[in-house]
């Protein structure tokens, strides 16, 4: 994940916020991002949405413009104001030592309830030493909390810019498992692989043994790697 | 936290009563339950609470039939509170809130006890976190004592409500001093539920302005039939029910049962709502962190749009449990 593009937008996430929340919840968000430290962060972090409240954000068209010029197919639209704020309060902190830093977010992570680990997965993409937090994105899509899952897999890229192919696979597998919509990942495209055709086309198999629904997004990730005769002969269901 | 009883002990009394109960009797109406431990529970506990009417409840943190020997284990129960069971919850439509607090029987390893106590502060703040619970006393020993002041003190500084356990054995003077050194450290009555009470506690509960909170449990606690009368002789002011349910035998529908038992009885429908649903709000509520606007209520679960269910939350549609068929 570009970090350059992560400050970029950390700016225009601030922007939203500030028109989103109250003028008292944003002052008293800048004073506990001011010099956040390891201690009061998770205190801050818990108790963030009692002072932004949780309507759903309103993002302007003049924002989203800016989201877009970011070259990232993002989208903050069906956020709630604390996702977001969270998201920024974690942006906001630093710490040179890169142990501290991870047992700090790992902290979070190890405590959070169902909200805020949507928020903490929303976070991965904006966190420094993007390779530090591989494991906790794999761990997080062993979630069987669906908003969980859908934070670390709609519109969110850290997945496809970090993760190794196996646990792109398994999220990519998982999706399907709990039917998701598929589309929103970020990254699908550039991320498709001939392993993955290849356990899709088995659990394709599979749910047509069972007498079950074959979601057609899966063929879209299947048919640049076998043929069209293939592809058609296993529509019809001969594998 | 509920049951000391020792299944072999139990007295089954001689004639049970078979009087079905009827859900016609409840229909429409809607309830909450401020004390039931879902973590022990089915989800066709969850379904037939969805079914009776239940849309929101409170799970206190209790122990867990063993004592617990590490941390560990206590900041994965209180995680799981805010977390895991949650989302089970919500997949039936019925609202899930906690109270996070160290029980009284586990405040007596010590050790363990101190370490619990940091790591509280961490979870008493989050979203959904509505009261310190439960907290008092078992054996009523000098470290319960520690460990329920220690926690009394928490309350105060979060400004939470408090969430009392009473003890099994020596009740009423257990719930004397439950009472007494909450007055000491500085908490007002009303930000105090007192539970499990019965016959021989509540006058003075209520007469000192504490809220007063009924276990319907079979065998060791309140029945139904008692807690009729009860309503009759206090009215409805400051008075709730719960069911408790755990790991026990219990049942995890007693308040919609109690509500239709009274309904039977003749006590008003304003009088149940009071104590099957709108007290215990109004007592949790001071915590900030209830709004009945979240409570899920008429869930069409065939809905779909597009092929896309409209269940909200995470919400599953329900199975057929009377079919022969698994699909």
């Amino acid at each position: 994940m570009a970090v350059y593009n992560a400050s970029e937008l950390t700016l225009i996430l601030s922007d939203i916020i500030k028109e989103n929340i109250t003028v008292e919840a944003w002052d008293w968000l800048q004073t506990q991002t001011n010099g956040i430290n390891n201690s009061g962060i998770s205190t801050t972090f818990g108790l963030l949405p009692r002072k932004t409240g949780k309507a759903q954000i309103q993002v302007s068209s003049g924002q989203q413009g800016l989201i877009n010029a970011s070259k990232l197919d993002l989208t903050y639209n069906n956020w709630t104001a604390d996702r977001l704020s969270r998201v920024w309060l974690l942006t906001q902190y630093r710490e040179e030592d890169q142990d501290k830093y991870f047992r700090t977010i790992e902290n979070l992570f190890s405590a959070a309830e169902m909200n805020e680990q949507v928020a903490l997965y929303s976070t991965l993409p904006f966190l420094s030493y993007p390779q530090l937090w591989v494991k906790r994105c794999a761990e997080g899509i062993r979630s069987n909390i669906g908003i969980v899952l859908e934070a670390i897999m709609y519109h969110n890229p850290y997945p496809a810019e970090n993760l190794p192919e196996p646990a792109w696979n398994q999220m990519v597998l998982k999706a399907f498992f709990t039917d998701k919509q598929v589309n929103k990942i970020y990254g699908l495209d550039d991320r498709a692989n001939s392993e993955l055709a290849r356990i899709l086309i088995d659990y394709a198999r599979e749910r047509h043994a069972a007498g079950r629904d074959i979601n057609s997004m899966l063929w879209y990730l299947v048919e640049k790697f076998v043929t069209e005769q293939q592809l058609n002969n296993m529509k019809q269901g001969h594998f | 936290m509920c049951c000391s009883h020792n299944i072999e002990e139990r007295s089954v009394p001689a004639t049970q009563s078979t009087e079905k109960f009827d859900m016609d009797l409840i229909k429409g109406m809607k309830f909450f339950d401020p004390h039931v431990h879902m973590t022990s529970r089915t989800t066709d506990d969850y379904q037939a609470m969805a079914d009776a009417g239940i849309v929101a409840l409170i799970e206190p943190s209790f122990w867990l039939g063993q004592p617990r020997t590490g941390p560990g284990s206590f900041k994965d129960y209180y995680s799981s509170l805010v977390g895991w069971e949650r989302f089970r919850s919500s997949q039936f439509g019925i609202k899930h809130y906690c109270t996070i607090g160290l029980n009284s029987r586990e405040a007596n390893n010590e050790p363990l006890a101190e370490q619990v106590m940091e790591m509280l502060p961490l979870f008493i703040y989050k979203d959904g976190v509505v009261g310190i619970g439960e907290i008092g006393f078992d054996d009523q020993t000098a470290a319960e004592e520690k460990y329920y002041r220690l926690q009394l003190d928490l309350a105060k500084e979060s400004g939470l409500p408090v969430q009392i356990h009473t003890p099994h054995r020596d009740k009423k003077r257990g719930t004397q001093r439950s009472m007494d050194i909450a007055i000491e450290h500085g908490l007002e009555p009303h930000m105090v539920i007192v539970d499990h009470n019965n016959e021989e506690t509540v006058k003075e509960v209520l007469d000192r302005g504490f809220w007063a909170a009924f276990t319907i449990y079979p065998f060791t606690k309140m029945g139904n039939q008692r807690m009729v009368e009860i309503t009759k002789q206090y009215g409805p002011e400051r008075i709730m029910v719960n069911s408790a349910a755990d790991w026990g035998i219990s049942d995890p529908m007693a308040v919609p049962k109690t509500a239709a038992l009274m309904k039977l009885n003749g006590i008003s429908l304003k009088d149940i709502e009071l104590v099957t649903y709108r007290n215990a709000i109004t007592a949790f509520a001071q915590s900030g962190q209830i709004n009945e606007a979240d409570f899920v209520t008429a869930i069409d679960q065939s809905a779909r749009f597009e092929g896309n269910s409209i269940l909200r939350g995470g919400q599953q549609p329900r199975i057929d449990k009377s079919s022969i068929i698994i699909s």
